[in-house]
């Protein structure tokens, strides 16, 4: 049987994917931009388990790809790796400890590098000029950003209340 | 037998699930220019975009006022220009009919709103409220008063996308507007370059980049930018010259898309002759 938070997770995609390619480029700071659609699968990742995280993150990808006129499969390869990533951190034992806010951004952290790097390979762009600038402007920079803005969202939101 | 399977299921579920959903995503990748993935893209963005455009109107508002003001210096520098300009015009004119040169200026403009830009580093999109019923197509060049934007990639009845000069998949023939010596641009992931620029060519910096005639996607001058360095490769032949564009991506909320492609004639005229 399907679960409700299942159809949410999938639902909330769409008003999360407006305010990613609306709002989101009026917070960029030197053309780099926090990925709201990755701090939503990490949550989904880490409350409902690893094989859900891969899958809605196959989802997110081809949705994100499909709409925004991106190669399609850049996203969902690199949305399926992120989401199976998190979640690793789906333990039923430490759900509570893994969404305390410092925490849950360490781990928006660590996908969103896996992510966006993914995302770079697929993008062509040119490895040989300096593969650490590479790494840090197209990979980390945003990855930080988006921790960041997972911790607010964190800090902010009240814990034990699903989405 | 069975057993076997269920033990390794239970035991790696989690990278079965993974490696099939993986190589599902890469079988994707190689279908990107079917048609049916088109078509399907087709009808996704334009579903999304009409609702995007509510969204969007509302965050506009509030940068309109700044937009009027600078519309109405830039308003008042071109009433200035245009004087100028019609005089040399009707010189022009004159000239021309002497010549019995065919006038090629007329270009069709379609106004467009941007309603969504998605600005991954490499691969920069922008959604146009305008598409087929405007009679929007796929090639045609997006612009705005300072210069080229992009190229249309994909329409819908009321919408498309366009590919922005950010893109790393749109390459465009370029020359320098004071030597006329052409190059292939490109966006590296940080800079609009011209790669593959023989060293004796005489690009310095400071230069205009306009799209050359000869390119196969925007087959007449267009502004693109200056020339911001020029790179000193100590191997082989060949320079890479940077560009600072002259259009702000993050910033541009109204374009036009220009109501031509390259003329098929000249496409198969070409093709013919290279097939000879």
């Amino acid at each position: 049987m399907i679960k409700p938070q299942y159809i949410l997770s999938i639902i909330l995609f769409f008003p999360v994917l407006l305010i990613q390619i609306t709002v989101v480029p009026l917070l960029s700071i030197n053309s780099v931009i926090p990925d709201f659609i990755l701090i939503l699968l990490v949550y989904y990742s880490i409350t409902q388990g690893q094989i859900y995280g891969s899958v809605l993150g196959f989802i997110y990808g081809f949705l994100f790809d499909i709409i925004t006129g991106s190669l399609i499969g850049s996203t969902m390869i690199a949305k399926i790796l992120a989401g199976f990533t998190a979640g690793y951190f789906s333990s039923e034992n430490k759900r509570d400890q893994y969404l305390i806010p410092y925490n849950f951004a360490l781990i928006v952290l660590l996908s969103g590098i896996i992510d966006s790097t993914v995302n770079t390979f697929f993008s062509s762009v040119e490895f040989n000029t300096n593969i650490i600038f590479v790494f840090f402007e197209h990979a980390l920079l945003p990855a930080i950003y988006s921790a960041a803005i997972a911790l607010m969202i964190m800090i902010f939101y009240p814990r034990r209340k699903n989405f | 037998m069975i057993r076997f399977f269920v033990s390794i299921w239970s035991n790696f579920k989690e990278y079965i699930v993974l490696t099939i959903l993986l190589i599902i995503s890469f079988i994707l990748l190689s279908q990107n220019n079917t048609t049916g993935v088109q078509r399907v893209r087709s009808i996704a963005f334009g579903t999304f975009a009409s609702v995007t455009t509510m969204f969007t109107d509302l965050f506009n508002v509030s940068s309109l006022k700044n937009e009027n003001n600078e519309l109405r210096r830039t308003n008042a520098e071109m009433m200035l220009q245009i004087s100028k300009l019609r005089e040399y015009g009707i010189t022009n004119h004159e000239l021309k009919k002497l010549l019995d040169f065919k006038d090629s200026t007329n270009f069709p403009l379609i106004p467009a709103t941007i309603v969504s830009k998605s600005l991954i580093k490499s691969q920069g999109t922008i959604t146009l409220n305008a598409g087929k019923n405007q009679s929007v197509k796929v090639g045609m060049p997006v612009v705005t008063d300072k210069g080229l934007v992009g190229i249309i990639f994909s329409t819908s009845d009321n919408y498309s996308i366009a590919r922005t000069l950010t893109n790393v998949d749109l390459k465009l023939t370029v020359k320098s507007e004071r030597t006329h010596e052409n190059a292939i641009m490109k966006w590296n992931g940080d800079w609009l370059v011209m790669i593959n620029v023989p060293k004796t060519y005489d690009i310095k910096k400071g230069d205009r980049i306009v799209t050359s005639e000869i390119s196969s996607i925007v087959p007449f001058p267009l502004p693109v930018g200056i020339v911001a360095d020029i790179g000193d490769v100590q191997k082989g032949i060949f320079n890479e010259v940077k560009i600072q564009p002259f259009v702000d991506y993050q910033k541009i909320e109204n374009v036009f898309v220009l109501g031509i492609v390259k003329s098929k004639e000249i496409g198969n005229i070409e093709f013919n002759f290279l097939n000879r």
